[in-house]
């Protein structure tokens, strides 16, 4: 099986893999999909492999802009892509919290917060193409984003905090 | 996921070049469908091969082509639905492409990948962990298990066929059983025989010697878990029901047994007059040739005449198919024998084809002593047969387990036999006999010893005075093929005075002459699935071709063999009936538990020269028909976007071809099926309805998670106040998107009212077919479409 080479962009750093067959060690396998690779090849376990068919939001990171299920898109499909993580909002140099990450705190926008760095990547998606969304258009955006605790009147409020900004 | 070989497609071309040829190898577009169809391994074959089309150049595109858009087949459903030129030219492409799932999968699911995804049902969906994925209908099982089922969301419209069905596939003749039974349960008798004589033409033989395999197929002999596990459930009596089809086939002659309108000029020959020859025969003739039957023996109809007992098969129905056949204008020559009076090499000179299907009927040779002192069974049964006579045997054993050993055994039972004894290799449940032969043969007293080889047969003064009998341990190997082993220690001896073989029967060629150069393997005629022969123009089928084997196969080669005869001359017979529209069955009857049985003789009353059974009544033939499930898919399309480019009228451009919506998605079952193999959709033009106000509603329980219970893609022009034009489709309802035509002209040039609305409504559902639990659905549809109605 022929081994090609990849190049992802995970939060601003640049990954050169392998990929192909599943018996080559360091090689990643064409049947890998994206949140396996960022959670066991390159410790980004943020986003969480959970339902794996698309329908829990909770591996939700940005690629290219959009935020989408890690769990539904193959590694070996990313190649030249730029990927964003709940791990890559913060300031790499100084440590200090994305406002929205900040937000969810300040809201208490979580209960066991599984869910939340899905959550959080699909919000901040939103905000970086409309920075002042309404409600409804916060609530169509998570849309496919789940959590069992009932966050969500939270959730609101921290993403509103957020948008209000500046308003 | 277990791995896969991975390509980066350039171009829709060379991901068709990619896939082609390999059917272990699939596409990926956005992979939000396949995906799930691979990790939760519900089909049986997983890729080997995966395709991304995602890096295909210029691959995804919304483009103003002036009265239409086109758009790109990998063009994300978030590019659709986010679209002001999709929105000015089909706002209801926009909202079918938003109302997808959640925007997370709308920003990796393309629009091709919509139109293209596999089926919805949870038993088709059932994952492979969750203790095995189901083998339904639409997967190429046998049974639909939403019939029984749980079908809430199903089919409100009926189903569609598969391409295999449990009784079409089991049936040698391949037989569109299921059709045949929706005529009868309408009680059109006529209408359920068209169908049958295009696969069978003589019904009342297979109607009553066929060991029936389509009733093993028969879902409702197998009742699922469905109901009450435990309670058992008949089959479809499918035999019982086609011999009334058949004996009323043979009262009818003028329409299936008509000579035909025109003639061809073209000669054929057939030589051998059994179950292949005669169905060849009557194919060709339908067709118009100048059709002669060559046979050895004294008249036509080989095993059918000579071999299968009278209590089976009397005479007479030989006897009607001799009258038929004739009177369509076939030609016998009996006692003609190729080799002997005629020559293979002449038969080819004077005719423009020849089709052998000489049989089996030769005694093999078993290499035990004292062999030739025991008699072949099938030359018994001809001789009874043949003269009915009586030559003295008080205690008969019969070797062998096949149906030809049962009739060998009740005949001899039958005709005065003290005792008969029937030994055979096989443990009773490995028995190749059908289980009514088996039953019969208990019922008149014959003793069956399973398990029991043939050692040798004792001779006391050039008579036969009995046969010893070794044990049997093992008839098949691991791969279930005949390979027999013995306890040679194990012996045991039986009186008789006549013992008769009927443990198999082999093919004659001699015949043919060595000069006559003529393809055989393992002593018989070699022929591809066409029944062609190595040699031109000459086909051969029957038992000659597959050594001993059933009638209905034989009936099926005569059958293929004319067909492809006919197709050299460009002609189309027999023709097949196909299907149009939706399956149903009879909800009602799905609890009637048991199947009509032939009408029996008392055992006592049996004789050797009667049939034991009767055929049933039309009545009772109608009645049982109505237990047929007609085993279809009942699935639903699940695509938003498939009912919206009905409406729109839109088209599918392929690799290979350019298609209206309506007919990609509503012609086969799965609209890939109207792809060949290689062949992918690369781009969707859509109109842009000008003028028109479109509108795409979707009815769900969870949005975000759910696929459509019910669709209603809309388009309607005023003109004044009445309705000018109107155009409705439904999603989500039936097995394809469906377009209400029926209602768009009731309503079209009307004023609305309230009034004129509902009577629309109840107009679009009025053909539905409710199943046990969907009956909501049906509802809701009318409501969905009354409301849409009355806001124009």
């Amino acid at each position: 099986m022929e081994i090609k080479p990849i190049t992802l962009t995970v939060n601003g750093k640049k990954y050169t893999f392998m990929t192909g067959p599943d018996d080559v060690e360091g090689v990643i396998p064409n049947s890998e999909v994206l949140v396996k690779t960022l959670r066991n090849r390159l410790s980004l376990t943020g986003a969480k492999d959970a339902c794996e068919e698309g329908a829990c939001g909770c591996c939700t990171v940005i690629m290219n802009g959009e935020p989408v299920t890690s769990c539904m898109i193959l590694t070996v499909d990313c190649d030249g892509a730029d990927i964003t993580t709940i791990e890559g909002l913060e300031n790499p140099k100084t440590g200090e919290l994305d406002p929205l990450q900040q937000a969810f705190i300040d809201k208490y926008a979580f209960q066991c917060g599984y869910c939340t760095p899905g959550i959080i990547m699909t919000a901040r998606a939103l905000l970086n193409k409309n920075p002042h969304p309404t409600r409804e258009e916060i609530g169509e955006a998570l849309s496919g984003n789940f959590c069992r605790c009932i966050s969500h009147y939270h959730v609101f409020e921290a993403v509103e905090q957020v948008a209000n900004q500046g308003r | 996921m277990e791995n896969f070989e991975h390509i980066n497609a350039k171009s829709f071309e060379e991901a068709g070049k990619a896939i082609e040829g390999n059917s272990k190898s699939v596409v990926m577009a956005g992979g939000t469908d396949l995906m799930t169809v691979m990790r939760t391994h519900i089909l049986k074959d997983y890729p080997e091969r995966v395709v991304n089309l995602k890096t295909i150049e210029n691959g995804a595109y919304i483009k103003d082509e002036g009265d239409r858009i086109a758009i790109g087949a990998i063009t994300k459903l978030r590019d659709v639905a986010d679209s002001e030129d999709v929105a000015k030219a089909c706002k209801a492409l926009g909202e079918a492409a938003y109302s997808v799932a959640s925007p997370l999968i709308r920003n990796t699911g393309t629009i091709g990948g919509n139109i293209c995804q596999d089926v919805r049902c949870w038993y088709y969906r059932y994952p492979e962990d969750g203790g095995g994925a189901l083998n339904c209908a639409r997967k190429g099982g046998g049974e639909c298990y939403a019939i029984r089922g749980d079908n809430r969301y199903h089919s409100i419209f009926g189903g569609m066929k598969t391409k295999t069905t449990g009784c079409s596939t089991g049936c040698p003749v391949g037989t569109d059983i299921g059709s045949y039974m929706e005529f009868l349960r309408k009680k059109d008798m006529q209408g359920a025989c068209d169908i049958l004589i295009g696969y069978n033409p003589m019904g009342a033989i297979t109607g009553r010697i066929c060991a029936h395999p389509c009733q093993d197929g028969c879902n409702r002999g197998n009742l699922a878990a469905t109901e009450a596990i435990g309670e058992g459930d008949d089959c479809v009596s499918i035999h019982t029901v086609e011999r009334a089809m058949g004996d009323y086939m043979f009262a009818h002659p003028e329409r299936y047994y008509a000579a035909p309108e025109k003639e061809t000029g073209k000669k054929v020959v057939l030589v051998g007059s059994g179950p292949a020859g005669l169905t060849a025969a009557y194919y060709l003739r339908k067709a118009g040739h100048d059709v002669t039957v060559i046979d050895s023996q004294e008249k036509p109809g080989g095993m059918l005449r000579y071999a299968i007992p009278n209590y089976r098969l009397p005479l007479k129905y030989v006897d009607r198919i001799e009258e038929l056949w004739k009177g369509m204008g076939i030609k016998f020559q009996c006692g003609v024998e190729v080799g002997k009076d005629i020559e293979a090499s002449r038969l080819e000179a004077d005719y423009d084809k020849v089709f052998y299907a000489t049989g089996a009927w030769k005694r093999p040779v078993l290499g035990f002593d004292g062999e030739e002192f025991t008699e072949f069974g099938l030359s018994f049964l001809v001789e009874v047969n043949q003269w009915m006579q009586k030559k003295e045997r008080k205690h008969v054993l019969v070797i062998g387990g096949g149906n030809v050993a049962m009739d060998v055994a009740v005949t001899a039972k039958r005709l005065g036999a003290e005792s008969v004894t029937l030994a055979c290799l096989e443990q009773r449940n490995e028995m190749p006999s059908s289980e009514e032969e088996i039953k019969r043969a208990l019922e008149e007293g014959i003793q069956i010893m399973n398990g029991y080889g043939v050692s040798r047969a004792n001779v006391s003064g050039g008579k036969v005075t009995g046969m010893e009998l070794k044990k049997c341990v093992k008839v098949f190997d691991e791969d279930y093929r005949f390979s027999p082993q013995y306890d040679d220690t194990a012996l045991t001896s039986i009186d008789a005075d006549s013992i008769l073989m009927a443990a198999g029967q082999q093919v004659d060629l001699s015949f043919l002459k060595e000069e006559y150069d003529l393809a055989v393997e393992r002593g018989r005629i070699k022929t591809n699935e066409d029944q062609a022969t190595s040699r031109k123009d000459v086909y051969a089928g029957g038992d000659a071709v597959s050594g001993p084997s059933t009638v209905a196969s034989a009936i099926r080669h005569g059958r293929v063999a004319a067909k492809n005869i006919n197709k050299e001359y460009d002609i189309d017979c027999p023709v097949y009936y196909e299907k149009k529209g939706f399956t149903r069955f009879d909800e009602e009857c799905l609890s009637i538990k048991y199947g009509v049985k032939d009408i029996e003789t008392p055992v006592a009353e049996r004789r050797i020269d009667k049939e034991d059974s009767e055929t049933v009544s039309e009545d009772a033939v109608f009645e049982e028909s109505r237990r047929c499930m007609n085993c279809s898919c009942y699935s639903v399309n699940a695509s938003d976007i498939s009912p919206i480019l009905v409406m729109n009228e839109a088209e599918i451009v392929t690799t290979k071809k350019t298609v209206s919506a309506a007919e990609f998605f509503t012609t086969e079952l799965d609209a890939k099926d109207m792809l060949e193999p290689g062949e992918l959709v690369k781009e969707i033009r859509v109109n842009k309805l000008d003028g028109y106000t479109t509108h795409y509603e979707k009815m769900r329980t969870r949005p975000s998670i759910d696929f459509a219970i019910i669709s209603l893609a809309t388009a309607y022009r005023k003109d004044g106040d009445k309705v000018g034009d109107l155009r409705l489709v439904l999603g989500g309802v039936a097995p394809v998107p469906i377009r209400l035509t029926k209602v768009e002209e009731f309503v079209k040039g009307k004023v609305m009212t309230d009034e004129l609305a509902e009577k629309a409504a109840e107009m679009a559902v009025e053909d539905c077919f409710v199943l046990r639990k969907n009956k909501a659905k049906v509802v809701q549809t009318q409501i969905y479409v009354r409301r849409f109605l009355q806001s124009i």
